[in-house]
């Protein structure tokens, strides 16, 4: 097993290195700077900056510059936060967003696996669409309007919930991850339908339906293992995507997280920060994916980790 | 033993129950915290390099300079007690009060003035605002890095208590300067004993009303009231300020009494709040305009350039906009010196549609196909839709609307500026300097191509007249080209602030450079 | 072939569900091509004596801070939804069945080198890859369609690819390429219409994820603007006022959910309909 991991964690070095390229390159390329603002400084004092931060080299200087801080785990300084470096604004944020995350993938795994089977069992009755239709309704409307209802109703009617902030309480925590995991709920759930009505429908099940076995039992044994392994696969990616796609939701309940850097980052040109949180996102992905597969083999010992 | 199992099984349900659906601890707040929303983290609280508002609504808190100013922003004593200006306009000696300390108890030097000019002029620090001391003898030549020894520098500490100040040339706005952040004494030791975390709460030392207590990165920053302050200490224990991005998010935090202050609200919303004994309205000296390229055409004739000004019927922009924003056709702000609504080209559609014709387009006709350019925002997309409706209905012209995003749009602003363009200024400080000067020919911040001898020559001697009437006379002079004559720009209204202040929130006052100050602030709930 | 999609058509219309939903789906189609004739009033009249009203006969869904109505702006904002949903749908769909059925069919190094390149793309972060594009294309319509469309065709070129893939090892395709069969004839005539039915199924998915997609960007302010408005963008017009003008978020955001509602339900009915393995049970 650990020689597989540290495999698979060797040929994801070049991927990283890769990806580093192109974004250095298309944030390059993307007009307006760091220290562009609305109002116009004298060049000497533009001069002065750009000697401060290494952007009077060339390019490929620049280039080699990061890289080399980058191979030393050098994340280099904010542009916009002046005396914060990337690897502060991460640490401070990035805790958050997983914390986040993780509520809101488990609650996906709590609904979604048992709406998904109760479809699949009920296939073709009011049980499968209505569970089906609550599953799609997570998916179809734009998580913006999914915080705003919530805020309306559940703060503003029933006052139940804080309207924002992330002061530690668990009442600040419902309607956040009640946002950010209804789409995934619903993702889980339809993927798990369909894998489970594939297995349903295997031979296997059949023979062992055949031979007498009562339905439960064979729901449990065979069917529910084996139409995982789909779900487990998405787990990975997903993962990575509700801890670093909690836009929205981050800045709806002012929560103090990662994702907004992906955005702001942008719209500041804080090129060392998008390098930053690009590279994140890639190392996270890539272990999310690392895991799913040793999630695999446990699960399923037929499945060779090589 | 199955007993005890039962009760602790119990005991948990019920304390998860009391958690659930117990009484609500609303804590109602203590009478002394104050919790009020900022629009973003705080870029830095390092004052030598912050240029924005943000970082100032904490530093203004946090530090104080020579000078402050009162709600009309008239200039006061502040660490500076008196000061005096020789009588050609060029030596500032300000005296400085003896009992100012700073946080860690030792007492406020001129050096301390001293060392925070030469951090903010060394090209080192590259500070944006590095600038604002250019009038100061060899400042802007230490600084480009052409001198090396600071003791050139028109500025001395002549004792522990009295600083020298040695300017070019008379300039009349000076005395305002230092009421910029920027112009804060710093505490080299400080600097470099912590370095880049010197603006840690545990590293920071200050000496203003309030001092740091703790910043939460993208959540909060927190102050608490500063005891060893030289004047009256705040009536509040603690000010909480909240980062929060979306201002409908700002807005349900106050209304569940989560906030006691926001100072935005959605344009969409204030006719709701506007009856509500909370809201506040005040001007604010931002100016919002439109841009003309007068080297593109068809803006490089004058008269389609005043045709497009008097097309626009602009009080309409207030029912628009709803937050009593002043629409003016001059440029000088309100609340400025220099202000003259009489100025400009008031809404007048014969006179624009006959300058029109006159300029070959009778009626509108084969008038170019033109585009305007707003940055991203929500409010820039309504105005500029109005303004397109405006020259359609007024003029029978077509203009295109087209946005970017805000850093595009400056770098196109300054490389190649479209035709017709929008952007806005807001006062560094309160004189109209700051305002006119944006159109001189040798202004990096003007984008209209638009280049004026005699209007250049009336801004600096404006700048360099210290008798109030003349310089008036001067400034009406500019505005007449800029807004009348000339008209590189179509001015549309003067920025106001649209507050919500609980109704238990005293002292906090409103100042048209929207300075968020607290010192004065106290919460009384007698309710 | 014939018979597969007679049973497919046969399967569809007896789920109800799917069936309204393509009905409606027609519908909204027909109501973006038709708009014009359609909206009562113009999308762009502005009325300043009538702004920021409530539902009303008049204006059956209230008008806009700009005194606008709604109800037209809502019509017509439909044809820019729909239209981002399918072009971005389709454009994904080319170049990902291009892409993934090379990969998958070619094999080997080229395949390893073509799978490796999608890695690295997967691995970027689909946000800040669409936000960077959108920066740099511009704020216009193609920018829209560019960004969404490099962020989509990935997972398109792995399904496809994996159906090749399958395919490939049956015994018809070898024996056509046994009897040396051209591989570009093999690839149109034999694979690509046999995978035709995840393909559209896929379809139907990319749709609504672009209609979503769009009006996060709206949200973002990086979405369609002036002239262009999409229900997308007249959602977030109206989200900072949800609490006292909730008209201006509800009827272009329930736009937005019935369309992405009945394009997934129809794509459920869609796979079921088309899913052989289902199909015998």
């Amino acid at each position: 097993m650990i020689p597989f991991i540290l495999k698979r964690i060797f040929i994801s070095i070049p991927v990283i290195f890769v990806l580093a390229t192109i974004t250095f390159c298309i944030m390059r390329i993307t007009p307006g700077g760091p220290f562009d603002k609305d109002k116009a400084i004298p060049p000497e004092i533009k001069a002065n900056i750009e000697a401060k931060y290494h952007l009077d080299r060339p390019l490929w200087s620049q280039y080699f510059y990061y890289m080399k801080g980058l191979i030393q785990g050098d994340l280099g300084p904010s542009y916009k936060y002046l005396g914060r470096s990337v690897t502060d604004i991460i640490k401070d944020s990035l805790p958050v967003s997983v914390e986040l995350g993780l509520y809101a993938a488990f609650l996906a795994f709590l609904l979604g696996i048992p709406l998904g089977i109760i479809a699949a069992y009920k296939h073709g009755t009011w049980l499968d669409s209505s569970s089906m239709f609550i599953a799609i309704s997570g998916i179809t409307l734009p998580s913006f309007l999914v915080a705003a209802l919530l805020i309306y109703f559940f703060s503003f009617k029933m006052g139940w919930f804080p309207a924002g902030l992330w002061e530690g309480g668990w009442e600040y925590k419902i309607l956040p991850v009640a946002a950010l995991g209804l789409r995934p709920v619903a993702i889980i759930a339809r993927l798990m339908r369909t894998s489970m009505l594939d297995v349903i429908k295997a031979d296997y099940v059949r023979t062992a339906r055949a031979k007498g076995l009562s339905e439960f039992p064979v729901i449990l044994k065979h069917v529910l293992k084996n139409s995982l392994i789909p779900v487990i696969t998405i787990s990975g990616p997903l993962l990575a995507g509700i801890i670093t796609g909690s836009f929205v939701i981050e800045h709806v309940f002012a929560i103090p997280g990662m994702a907004k850097h992906f955005i702001l980052a942008v719209t500041n040109r804080d090129y060392p920060l998008i390098m930053g949180v690009t590279l994140i996102y890639a190392v996270l992905l890539i272990l999310a994916n690392i895991l799913v597969d040793v999630l695999y083999a446990v699960i399923d010992p037929r499945i060779k980790v090589s | 033993m199955k007993k005890i199992y039962g009760i602790i099984l119990a005991l948990i349900i019920l304390v998860i129950a009391w958690n659930f659906f117990g009484p609500k601890k609303f804590h109602s707040h203590p009478e002394k915290e104050f919790r009020f929303v900022i629009a973003s983290e705080p870029p830095t609280l390092d004052w030598s390099l912050a240029t924005d508002n943000v970082s100032a609504d904490i530093l203004f808190n946090l530090m104080e300079g020579l000078i402050q100013f009162d709600s009309d922003l008239n200039v006061k004593p502040a660490l500076a007690e008196r000061w005096d200006i020789s009588s050609d306009g060029k030596r500032y000696t300000f005296h400085l009060r003896s009992d100012a300390l700073w946080t860690d108890g030792k007492p406020i030097l001129a050096s301390h003035f001293v060392d925070g000019w030469e951090r903010l002029l060394n090209p080192k620090t590259a500070s944006d605002y590095a600038y604002f001391l250019f009038d100061v003898k060899n400042a802007k030549e230490y600084n480009a890095g052409k001198l090396t020894d600071f003791d050139t520098v028109g500025i001395h500490a002549q004792d522990d208590h009295t600083l020298v100040v040695d300017l070019w040339h008379p300039a009349s706005y000076f005395l305002k300067i230092p009421f910029f952040w920027v112009t804060f004494p710093i505490r080299k030791d400080i600097i470099e004993q912590f370095k880049d975390a010197w603006t840690d709460p545990k590293n920071i030392v200050t000496c203003g009303p309030f001092r740091l207590k703790e910043w939460k990165h993208d959540y909060s920053v927190t102050l608490e009231a500063n005891p060893s302050y030289y004047g009256e200490k705040p009536k509040i224990s603690t000010a909480t300020a909240y980062i929060i991005n979306e201002d409908s998010t700002a807005l349900s935090l106050y209304d569940t009494n989560k906030v006691d202050l926001i100072r935005r609200i959605p344009p969409l919303l204030i006719s709701h709040y506007k009856n509500l004994a909370d809201y506040k309205n005040s001007p604010f000296l931002r100016g919002y305009y439109y841009g003309m390229n007068v080297k593109k055409k068809p803006f490089t004739d004058s008269r389609i350039r005043k045709a497009f000004s008097l097309a626009i019927d602009r009080s309409q922009l207030s029912t628009i906009l709803q937050g009593n924003q002043i629409p003016t056709s001059s440029w000088i702000p309100k609340g400025m010196f220099g202000y003259d609504e009489t100025i400009g080209l008031k809404f007048d559609k014969e006179k624009a549609q006959l300058l029109l014709a006159q300029a070959g387009y009778p009626k509108g006709e084969h008038f170019p196909s033109i585009k305007m350019v707003y940055d991203t925002r929500d409010d820039n997309k309504i105005i500029a839709e109005f303004l397109q409706s405006q020259w359609k209905e007024h003029l029978n012209v077509t203009v295109s609307i087209d946005n970017q995003e805000w850093k595009v749009h400056l770098k196109m602003l300054e490389t190649n500026p479209p035709e017709l363009w929008r952007l806005g200024w807001g006062a560094d400080f309160p004189d109209p300097d700051n305002f006119m000067n944006l159109f001189t020919s040798y202004s990096g911040n003007n984008h209209t191509q638009w280049k004026n001898k005699e209007y250049d020559q009336l801004i600096e001697e404006a700048a360099k007249e210290l008798d109030s009437q003349k310089r008036l006379t001067l400034y009406q002079k500019a505005q007449h080209l800029l807004t009348e004559e000339d008209v590189p720009i179509i001015p549309l209204f003067i920025d106001s602030q649209n507050v919500l202040l609980k109704s238990y929130v005293k002292g906090y006052t409103l100042n048209p450079m929207s300075n968020n100050i607290l010192k004065n602030i106290s919460i009384s709930k007698n309710d | 072939m014939n018979t597969l999609w007679s049973d497919a058509f046969k399967t569809l219309s007896k789920n109800k569900p799917a069936l309204l939903s393509l009905f409606f789906i027609i519908f909204i189609i027909l109501v973006a091509l038709f708009a014009n004739l359609l909206a009562p009033y113009g999308y762009e009249i502005q009325n300043p004596s009538q702004r920021l009203m409530f539902p009303n006969r008049t204006f059956w869904m209230g008008t806009d801070i700009l005194g606008r109505d709604l109800l037209s702006r809502v019509i017509y904002g439909s044809r820019m939804s729909i239209s981002v949903g399918l072009i971005v749908a389709i454009c994904s769909l080319i170049v990902g069945t291009l892409y993934g059925s090379l990969s998958g069919y070619v094999g080997g190094k080229i395949d390893n080198l073509l799978m490796r390149i999608v890695d690295i793309l997967y691995t970027f972060p689909s946000l800040l890859l669409i936000i960077l594009i959108r920066v740099i294309f511009g704020q216009g319509l193609f920018g829209i369609f560019l960004a969404l469309t490099i962020v989509g065709w990935v997972d398109v070129s792995r399904i496809v690819r994996g159906q090749v893939l399958q395919l490939k090892e049956m015994a018809f395709i070898e024996a056509a390429r046994a009897v040396g069969v051209k591989n570009r004839f093999i690839i149109f005539k034999h694979i690509l219409p046999n995978i035709l039915g995840p393909i559209i199924v896929t379809l139907t998915f990319e749709i609504p994820a672009a209609i979503l997609s769009e009006s996060f960007l709206s949200f973002i302010g990086l979405g369609l603007q002036p002239p262009f408005s999409s229900w997308g963008s007249l959602a977030n017009d109206g989200f900072q006022a949800f609490k006292s003008f909730p008209h201006l978020i509800i009827f272009p955001g329930f736009s937005i959910f019935l369309t992405v509602l009945a394009f997934n339900l129809l794509g459920d009915g869609l796979r079921d309909a088309l899913d052989p393995k289902l199909k015998n049970a």
